[in-house]
């Protein structure tokens, strides 16, 4: 089984900021939501 | 009523040189009082800042003219004149290609304004790159290829100025034509106007852009939370909020200076134009700001955060890029236009901090601050007369053509075919 896994160090593959484009795709679903929304008054 | 006014303003008919010169003569006189607060208070800083200008080409650019030195060779005027100017002239790209690219024709009543401010911008602000060149006679060289290093960025911004002035002007030429009435050339010049916009778009993505490849060139002097590499895809998304902000205030003020000239239909369009400006404002912030935060992390400069540069550095990010977004997006859900306007000002502000941390604050951070760069009052002088001259040139245009009235009946004619 040795081998098989290999870790990844996140910072050297840059996987960080991978995570924050998909945080800011997944924030244009609200930010939709948030523009959609009806104003409080 | 409205076509009253529109009626009012005479056409002129100009056959002959010697019409057009007596129309022009004619047209130079002033319209309207000549004592008011704004020009009893702008025309003496004008006059003192020509002064001074004609000091710093004869006398060059020393102390006591500027503050700079070989250390801070960039200074005030091309901080907030040229970089600062030419973002909050990105306004005029971005409109022209809403309106004429994605044929969104609600924009329509602010886009000849926009485009004038655009242009005029250029002409001032870009233009007063002949103050910051040393020997400023020398400024046709890049224009014709003279000593001038190919490769150079500046070579390519210089040439980009060049030609984004000749296309602004183009797309603002068919209201220079309904002023003097020249139906002919309006038809001419109308069709010119989407090939114009095609290239002013395609110049402006390049050298807002160049404008911050420039600054590449000072890694080692630019403090790691501002360097990147990434530097020339900031400084293009942020002309994009910076024009659009500017296009939100200037409309805020001009849309009451020049009010009798707005038709009604314009008016009671103006406000659902503000709403979609800060939307579009909001939504490119907010991408903006993780472009930032993907920078941040990917040169791994979070660490220079817990210092006073770093404390600088996020009262610019927060203050001035995510808590205008945030507005941006409460004005436009909220439908007020007074939360708007204040998200404008603050962005104006950040834009503002923003270039001149690249060219003086952020610029040499390591120099103490007794050391550091400070515009001396001539600087400012300058840079005060220059602001004021291009409010003065758009105030005379807007009186005089179409800018902000409706084109004459006759030129929306030849737009419809």
């Amino acid at each position: 089984m040795e081998g098989l896994f290999t870790y990844y160090d996140m910072f050297a593959t840059k996987g960080v900021e991978y995570l924050i484009i998909l945080v800011f795709l997944i924030s244009f679903i609200f930010v939709w939501k948030y523009f959609e929304r009806k104003a409080p008054y | 009523m409205e076509e009253k006014t529109v009626l009012e303003i005479k056409e002129p008919e100009i056959k002959s040189f010697s019409d057009f010169w007596k129309f022009f003569k004619e047209e130079l006189k002033p319209k309207g009082k000549i004592f008011t607060p704004f020009n009893v208070i702008t025309f003496p800083i004008m006059i003192v800042g020509y002064i001074c200008i004609l000091i710093r080409l004869i006398k060059g650019l020393g102390y006591p003219v500027t503050n700079l030195s070989q250390e801070f060779p960039w200074g005030l005027w091309i901080g907030f004149d040229v970089v600062t100017g030419v973002a909050f002239a990105g306004g005029g790209y971005v409109l022209a290609f809403i309106v004429y690219i994605l044929r969104d024709e609600r924009f329509y009543p602010i886009l000849r304004p926009t485009i004038l401010n655009a242009f005029l911008a250029y002409v001032f602000y870009a233009g007063a790159i002949v103050l910051d060149i040393g020997r400023w006679w020398n400024i046709y060289n890049p224009m014709v290829g003279n000593y001038f290093g190919y490769n150079s960025v500046m070579f390519l911004v210089a040439w980009h100025f060049f030609l984004y002035m000749l296309a602004a002007f183009i797309e603002i030429s068919p209201a220079i034509a309904e002023w003097l009435g020249l139906r002919r050339i309006r038809k001419i010049l109308g069709t010119l106007t989407l090939g114009a916009v095609i290239f002013g778009v395609a110049l402006s993505t390049l050298h807002q852009s160049g404008l911050g490849a420039l600054m590449m060139m000072a890694k080692n002097k630019i403090h790691p939370l501002w360097y990147t590499e990434f530097i020339p895809i900031l400084y293009f998304i942020s002309s994009i909020f910076a024009g659009l902000s500017l296009v939100i205030f200037e409309g805020s003020i001009s849309h009451k200076v020049f009010e009798w000239q707005i038709p009604e239909e314009y008016h009671k369009a103006y406000p659902g134009i503000v709403f979609s400006l800060a939307k579009i404002c909001a939504l490119v912030m907010w991408g903006y700001l993780f472009i930032k935060l993907i920078v941040l992390v990917h040169d791994r400069s979070y660490p220079y955060l817990n210092s006073t540069m770093g404390f600088w550095y996020l009262i610019e990010v927060i203050g001035f890029v995510l808590i205008p977004a945030i507005l941006y997006a409460e004005g436009y859900t909220r439908k007020s236009l007074l939360i708007i306007k204040c998200a404008s000002i603050l962005t104006l502000i950040g834009i503002i901090i923003n270039r001149l941390n690249y060219t003086f604050i952020a610029y040499n951070w390591f120099v103490p601050l007794a050391k550091k760069y400070w515009p001396t009052p001539i600087e400012l002088l300058i840079t005060a007369s220059i602001v004021l001259t291009e409010i003065w040139v758009f105030r005379w245009i807007v009186n005089r053509m179409p800018i902000v009235r409706p084109a004459p009946a006759w030129a929306r004619k030849l737009e419809s075919h």
